[in-house]
């Protein structure tokens, strides 16, 4: 009988009932959790009428303020999402000797793909950019950033990332081939599945979402300082937020043409990275290395700022070696593009290619170790607060230190031959991935929350998580190292070699003092809601802080400060606070102006709709829907570039009321310090 | 945003920011630009045909043209000087040129070298 094409057929493309994994307990009880989770807190939020207030004051918000506290919400979330799949693979690998384990490998390789693009694209990504968002305007002096729709925009492109790849959970499968998706395992002919579609997509939606605020970011840099604010008095965050953003405007369209290369040959029959007629798997693995090593970077070059500011304000010493801290940046920012190849060595290139990109990856050690070498000398003779966020730069410290000693090891090439694609080699970029990247985001979370929210998170809970954490970590990781040396490879669903099965086990150990960690900062987070009021950050400068964000209420009123301040000292950031408080101080009653500020604009939210259809009618193939989506998400465009109030005014009466209260709160806090 | 305008670095400015000539000296420029850039493009295509010129020249021939016309874009179109007011558009030029400069020489002399050690299995063959 001839195959009768049904409706479905047509009109859903792929998309069938065995989509939907019944036959696999995990995802589908994980997924229907997660779906109930998310269901009861929508119908919690409308039935108690909280759908208009987040709509006005967050979805449609263009506050940079905001837009930075919602990637932060995304990037905690899916920090929840990726450690699962961590816990997952932790235990398998525990129990997995001489056994098939509990994960099949076709659903253990989905999670080894989904927890590295998770951690990377959708925790580690918008954490930084999150904070970046948040912070750096008010460091700056200024009232927003250069593009406040475009970072609406930019933000939701991110979030419908993330939403594809949850998706793929219950729908249909992710990809199993690691979170690059090398080929030809990734081309049609060995992944026939929706698996690296969802890949694709998710990342080549929420990478536009990235290049729109890496040239919003830089742009601001760039173009929007106060009066007075010149290169070199900028706080060390600014600079490694202007290197990040730069690293993300230059390398981002390479990914983006990576992977559009990829979805030619699954889609259309290209032939860029087949085996066959004519195609260069190897091409690819240049290609994403161009992007991923400097990724790598954009990833650190933020956190480096984020203990650069932590450091000096809890050492109360301005930073030692200020503009050697500015050119180590730039010099990484550069170097970052001169060592790629160090990612394939083993895969042919040769002893001339391979020795000069060794030398040039361990180069990159050197202005590193100066950044570390001006970390000590901040905190030299300085008188040091080991509150949580120091806590988390000085564990930095540490644990970074050893991922970069391993990482210079792995850069010599004859070594690299033994250690690639070994645990070694996952031991060391979660050495530099969690030490460095995420002991930043949570040194920055609890260093800048009172400025976002009003009032200080709870020191207890806080030094309980980092220390749960701290030590968590090395249980984990240090194993790994020593399996990576007895031999073991990377992504091992199951193995029968005797000598790494107690290495695992502690690993899993490990893992679960690293949970609860994570815990602690959940249960920090209650705690500190619980009692915001005893909290309460009145002062707006909760840490005694050096840069102008310290210089403003927390948390601060939509137009960041009333005036501009006035940046004048040499001396940076402690000077130019203290000036800068006293001007406000100085006029009883200064002359307040209205102030004109962006309206608010749901095309952010819109437009990622209209790319999530889109996205995942691509998936699916239902190419009528993947028209309509691309329609809407161009209207939506056409109506915002046509709209002519784009923005409102806060009258002058208006910003006096907001400044005079946190003005009061700030002269009681002067005139104390004067008594001292 | 407008009381912010003024907040700008005095000597930098985006793109597009600094004309304050009139239209008509702005239409000039965007016309002798065009014009420019014709030339180019036709004597492009007249010197890939020609033979009135010594034959090995030509390739070298086509890369200065190539580069003069990027220089045309970049002056009459893009508007970049060398004028204290352009210091931020000339090294993100600047920039934009090393990156590309690294990530395009990096990759031939990778590939180049890969091609030579790991030839397809059918060149192995012949090889043989
Ligand atoms: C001194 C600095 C560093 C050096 C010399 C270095 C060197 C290396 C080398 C040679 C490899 C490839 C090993 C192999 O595949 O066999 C590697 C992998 C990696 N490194 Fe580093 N690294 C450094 C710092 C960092 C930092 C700061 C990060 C992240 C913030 C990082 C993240 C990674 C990642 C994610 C991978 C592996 C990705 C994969 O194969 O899936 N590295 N590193
Ligand atoms: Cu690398």
């Amino acid at each position: 009988m001839p195959a009768v094409p049904t409706v479905e057929a047509t009109m859903l493309g792929k998309l069938d009932w065995s989509a939907i994994p019944f036959d696999q307990p995990i995802p589908l009880v994980a997924g229907a959790v997660v779906l109930v989770a998310i269901l009861g807190v929508l119908i919690w939020v409308v039935v108690k009428g909280h759908l208009p207030y987040l709509w006005h004051e967050w979805i449609t918000s263009v506050d940079h303020k905001r837009i930075g506290v919602m990637y932060i919400l995304l990037a905690s979330v899916m920090l929840l999402r990726g450690g699962s799949d961590a816990i997952m693979m932790r235990i398998q690998q525990a129990v997995a000797y001489q056994s098939q384990g509990y994960l099949p490998p076709e659903h253990y390789n989905q999670i080894f793909s989904a927890h590295g693009t998770i951690m990377i694209f959708f925790v580690a990504m918008p954490f930084v950019i999150g904070l970046m968002n948040l912070v750096v305007p008010l460091q700056l002096g200024v009232r927003d950033v250069a593009f406040p729709t475009l970072n609406s925009v930019g933000f939701w492109l991110t979030a419908t990332g993330a939403l594809l790849v949850n998706l793929s959970l219950v729908i249909g499968e992710f990809a199993r081939t690691g979170w690059l998706a090398f080929p030809p395992l990734s081309e049609l002919s060995y992944s026939p599945g929706v698996g690296v579609d969802y890949y694709a997509w998710s990342l080549q939606i929420s990478g536009v979402g990235t290049l729109v605020a890496g040239i919003n970011l830089v742009t601001t840099v760039l173009k929007l300082r106060t009066k007075g604010m010149n290169y070199l008095r900028m706080p060390m965050f600014c600079w490694t937020t202007l290197a990040s953003n730069l690293l993300i405007v230059a390398a981002f369209p390479i990914l983006t043409a990576t992977l559009a290369m990829l979805l030619l040959d699954r889609y259309l029959g290209f032939h860029f990275f087949t085996n066959e007629a004519g195609g260069n798997v190897m091409m690819f693995m240049n290609l994403i290395w161009a992007w991923g090593h400097p990724e790598v970077y954009i990833l650190v070059l933020p956190a480096f700022g984020i203990f650069s500011e932590v450091v000096s304000t809890f050492s109360g010493k301005a930073l030692f070696g200020y503009r050697s801290m500015v050119l180590a940046t730039m010099a990484i920012c550069v170097i970052s593009f001169m060592v790629w190849l160090h990612h394939f060595f083993t895969m042919g290139a040769g002893p001339d290619v391979n020795a000069i990109f060794g030398i040039a990856s361990m180069i990159i050690a050197i202005p590193t170790g100066v950044k570390i070498y001006n970390w000590l000398f901040t905190m030299y003779g300085g008188r040091i607060r080991f509150a949580t966020p120091m806590l988390w730069s000085v564990g930095f410290m540490v644990t970074f230190i050893i991922g970069g000693l391993t990482g210079v090891l792995l850069a010599v090439p004859p070594a690299d031959f033994m250690l690639h694609n070994s645990m070694f080699l996952v031991a060391h970029f979660h050495n530099v991935i969690i030490g460095g990247v995420l002991f930043g985001a949570f040194a920055g979370f609890e260093y800048w929350f009172p400025k976002a929210f009003g009032f200080r998170l709870d020191e207890r809970w806080g030094k309980a998580a980092f220390w749960f954490t701290f030590l968590g970590f090395f249980v984990t990781f240090i194993p790994l190292y020593v399996a990576g040396m007895l031999g073991m490879t990377r992504r091992m669903q199951h193995y029968d070699v005797a000598a790494w099965r107690p290495w695992m086990i502690v690993a899993a150990f490990g893992m679960a003092v690293l949970t609860i960690g994570v815990i602690c900062q959940i249960l920090q987070l209650v705690v500190s809601i619980r009692n915001r009021e005893a909290l309460r950050d009145r002062t707006g400068d909760p840490w005694d802080g050096r840069s102008l964000e310290w210089a403003t209420s927390s948390p601060p009123p939509v137009f960041n400060f009333a005036f501009n301040p006035d940046v004048r000292g040499e001396d940076a950031y402690w000077d130019m606070k203290a000036r800068a408080r006293q001007q406000s101080l100085e006029h009883d009653a200064p002359e307040y102006r209205d102030i004109e500020m962006p309206r608010n604009s749901p095309t952010g939210f819109v437009c990622a709709f209209f790319a999530t259809i889109m996205g995942f009618a691509l998936i699916w193939h239902i190419w009528w829907m993947v028209i309509l989506g691309g329609l809407g998400a161009f209207a939506t465009f056409v109506v915002f570039a046509w709209r002519d109030h784009d923005e409102y005014v806060i009258p002058a009466e208006e910003v006096a009321r907001i400044d005079r209260v946190n003005l009061e709160e700030r002269r009681s806090l002067v005139s104390m310090a004067g008594a001292i | 945003m407008s009381d912010q305008t003024h907040m700008h670095a005095e000597h930098d400015l985006a793109p597009g920011d600094e004309e304050q000539h009139s239209v008509g000296v702005r239409i000039l420029g965007y016309v002798v630009g065009l014009a420019l850039a014709l030339l180019l493009t036709a004597t492009s295509f007249f010197i890939a045909g020609t033979d009135l010129v010594w034959q090995p020249s030509i390739p070298v021939a086509l890369i200065v043209l190539a580069i003069a016309q990027m220089g045309v874009h970049l002056v009459f179109f893009l508007h970049i000087t060398t004028g204290p007011d352009n210091t931020n558009n000339v090294l993100a030029l600047a920039f934009g040129l090393l990156v590309v400069f690294l990530v395009v020489g990096g990759t031939v002399w990778i590939m180049a070298h890969l091609n030579a050690n790991m030839p397809p299995m059918d060149q192995i063959m012949r090889m043989q």
